[in-house]
């Protein structure tokens, strides 16, 4: 039987994991049908009026889940973490009541976009469906703020287990918050972008509406390929900052256990925590140290300098790492490789047929990043000052708890799927399904 | 200074709350509506729903979002003292709040439209609905009276005994009524389709009488267990005001319900629910809470002014940009 720090471990991080896949197409998906949209109003051309209400349709299935399991967090955050919450609340609040107001007007205009066609001037009603992103995305970032102060954590003077001079200013823009809002609203582009661009890719493939889905695919891409040639300088940034913010989480991350100079950057491997070694790694000398300081010689502190009970789970942390860094650096070469066929105006099928495993490849680096945040921020939930442990909620039977959401999520996610395939189905079968 | 702060944040969570049931409560009532019978007329019902809700209940939901996050940031020994105590009927309205969402937005936007998986769908959102409804009133019953326990450690005294008995579940069914009623009242200006006004109609005037019924139901209850609500809310003159004001409207409404006046009648249905929990909110001032210990108070809970100043900040600045676009959005849809 699972503990039950443990079980509302869990039960948070499935939360977090679920609503993360939503958030991230709420606040990225209603650019793309903005451009739709858009084309479609200067150019008057069916498709693009198809795709607009095809996307405008995942949108509103997809905010809807994501609202919702956005409300889960916000209780989940007190049902779960009480005795966080009692020293994040008055502190780290600020950025969440911004969230809220933010939040506000994407219901909104959610609301006059899906509901507001021939009810309202044409480009008003563009105007709408760009609040929609707009809001959605400034959200993020406001959330993703307030995780910077858990790994970052700062306007406050912490006297005998107690927060007082509280800046909740200073708090929300802790030291994590540029690096880590940076890497998050980017990497959601990327993610749906690519997911966006496999699907339309697999329909060409499949010889459905060529002309709704190559739009579509560019639309797609022109975001994806953008984000994924800028992440990796962001993730280099966001690297930087977490080996002075948070050195244990660099270790863990890197598998590194030893302090040392010239530190190796490992390539795979498998962390072994209680030989605290490194096997079937591949070690690029001194790469680390580069990478984390820009200097092959500077001295990386390892595993070591901390005590035991302090470490983050490694082999955990360090894997995560490593599949978001492989999918990061596959995504940018495949994006390379997108601006050369654009350029000649010309998507060969093999090229089309590589797009579309990589669909969930982006919310898979999405959630290894998240992973890594979280865990290798542990045993702490708020960095240096407040065990997880000792946040936990004093109610007994989180197991159930556990349970329970996790068989909603289940639940919702696979329904949510199944409406998505109804939708492409149905907006095949408005454009007459031609195959040209 | 610090009493300010306190107070335009109860104002704001006040506000908030009310807006939330008069808007938001009428959401869970269409629900509620869809799994009565009909006489033939369900389809239509649904279509009414759909259009009617579709835009606006996301925004609608938000004036929870607004006051959890009050909570939180600005009184978070309330917060916490909510979730723990209360955390079982929290996971019940959480799990009716995730189905109830996505029920009505697959019902709308599921590409292929045909009987059975709508059937599933619209009963599931009727469900779901009154489920959360429910729990609403249980979990705002839970809350004063004495009920919260925060020194027990046994699970049962501690985690059931404050939202476990008649009285919490009076109030949800009570809470039930008034969302069935708003909604009633307010769908009648929705349709054109002559029959359909009339079931509303006919609707508002039976829901309008059970609110009646059942909240006195609410006072017996709580006589039961010994508490003498009643008298608390005719002791203060305010709350006194707020009821006789509700049973007048009551008076006012059985009158008014009809086909036409659309306007005037949602306005009278939503100050009756305004009323009511207003004079709900003045028994229990000052409070946030009651615990078996005794009351929190708004100022006992709140967090340090430099908080409570940015939280201000935040809904006032909000506030100047959330009510415009509320207001518009009321007007693309609601204006005939």
């Amino acid at each position: 039987m699972m503990t039950e720090l443990l079980a509302a471990r869990l039960t948070m991080a499935f939360s977090l994991g679920f609503h993360i896949i939503f958030a991230s197409i709420g606040m990225t998906m209603p650019f793309m049908m903005c451009a739709a949209h858009f084309f479609f109003l200067r150019t008057g051309k069916k498709e693009y009026l198809e795709l607009t209400r095809m996307w405008m349709k995942g949108v509103a299935i997809l905010f809807a889940v994501g609202a919702v399991s956005g409300t889960v967090l916000s209780f989940e955050l007190g049902l779960l973490w009480p005795g966080f919450m009692k020293y994040a609340g008055p502190i780290i609040g600020m950025p969440f009541s911004w969230e809220g107001t933010a939040f506000f007007l994407e219901a909104v205009a959610i609301g006059l976009f899906l509901y507001g066609w021939n009810k309202m001037n044409r480009w008003a009603h563009w105007a709408t469906g760009l609040v929609v992103g707009v809001s959605g995305f400034a959200s993020g970032i406001f959330v993703v703020a307030a995780n910077g102060w858990m790994n970052a954590p700062q306007g406050f003077d912490w006297v005998n287990g107690e927060a007082l001079n509280i800046d909740p200013v200073k708090a929300m823009f802790n030291p994590a918050w540029l690096h880590q809002t940076l890497h998050m609203q980017t990497a959601a582009l990327q993610a749906v972008g690519f997911a966006v661009a496999g699907i339309h890719a697999l329909l060409l493939l499949k010889g459905r509406s060529r002309r709704l889905n190559l739009s579509a695919l560019k639309i797609a891409m022109a975001f994806a390929a953008t984000a994924s040639l800028i992440q990796p300088l962001i993730g280099h940034f966001a690297a930087q900052r977490v080996a002075v913010l948070q050195p244990a989480k660099l270790a863990a991350m890197e598998g590194h256990f030893h302090t040392s100079t010239h530190a190796p950057l490992y390539l795979g491997g498998l962390p072994d925590e209680e030989k605290m070694e490194m096997n079937f790694g591949i070690p690029l000398p001194g790469m680390l140290s580069f990478l984390a300081f820009d200097d092959f010689k500077a001295e990386v502190k390892g595993l070591d300098r901390f005590p035991r009970d302090e470490w983050p789970p490694v082999l955990i942390t360090h894997v995560a790492f490593q599949i978001m860094v492989g999918i990061g650096s596959l995504l940018a070469v495949v994006s390379l490789l997108y601006l050369h066929f654009l350029k000649k105006n010309f998507f060969p099928r093999s090229f089309l047929k590589m797009l579309v495993p990589l669909s969930p490849l982006g919310f898979i680096a999405i959630e290894a990043g998240w992973v890594v945040t979280e865990v290798g921020r542990q045993p702490w939930i708020i960095y240096g000052f407040l065990k997880t442990k000792d946040a936990l909620t004093p109610v007994p039977g989180m197991q159930y708890h556990f349970l329970l959401f996790m068989f909603l999520y289940a639940l919702f996610g696979l329904m949510t799927i199944w409406l998505m395939k109804r939708q492409v189905d149905a907006a095949h079968r408005n454009m007459g399904d031609e195959r040209v | 200074m610090f009493e300010w702060l306190v107070a335009i944040l109860v104002f704001f969570i006040g506000a908030s709350l009310v807006l939330y049931i008069v808007l938001g409560g009428a959401d869970y009532g269409a629900g509620i509506l869809e799994l009565l019978p009909s006489g033939g007329l369900a389809d239509k019902q649904k279509k009414i729903v759909n259009m009617a809700m579709g835009p606006v209940w996301e925004a609608n939901h938000m004036w929870l979002i607004i006051v959890v996050v009050i909570l939180f940031m600005g009184f978070p020994l309330a917060f916490n003292t909510m979730m723990v105590s209360l955390h079982l009927p929290m996971v019940a309205l959480l799990v009716g709040i995730v189905v109830r969402g996505c029920v009505f937005t697959f019902r709308h936007y599921d590409a292929i439209q045909e009987p059975r998986s709508q059937r599933f769908y619209t009963w599931t959102f009727g469900l779901s609905s009154l489920w959360t409804s429910m729990w609403l009133g249980i979990i705002a019953a839970s809350l004063f009276r004495e009920r919260i326990n925060t020194k027990s450690v046994d699970f049962h005294e501690a985690y059931v005994a404050p939202w476990w008995g008649l009285y919490p579940f009076t109030v949800g069914v009570f809470v039930t009524c008034i969302f069935a009623f708003l909604a009633s009242a307010y769908l009648i200006g929705e349709t054109k389709d002559l029959e359909l006004k009339r079931l509303f109609a006919r609707r508002a005037s039976v829901f309008n009488v059970l609110v009646l019924f059942v909240g006195t139901g609410v006072f017996m209850a709580a006589r039961r267990d010994g508490d003498d609500l009643a008298r608390d809310f005719v002791s203060d003159p305010v709350s006194l005001a707020c009821m006789v004001g509700a049973i007048l409207l009551f008076g006012l409404l059985w009158f008014r319900i009809e086909t036409r006046h659309s306007w005037l009648t949602r306005l009278v249905a939503a100050s009756q629910a305004g009323l009511i929990l207003f004079g709900w909110f003045v028994v229990q001032a000052p409070n946030v809470l009651e615990t078996t210990d005794g009351p929190m108070s708004f100022q006992e809970a709140a967090a340090p002014a430099a908080t409570l100043i940015q939280l201000n900040l935040a809904l006032l600045i909000g506030s100047l940009l959330i009510f415009p676009s509320l207001f518009y959005l009321i007007k693309v849809f609601k204006a005939k």
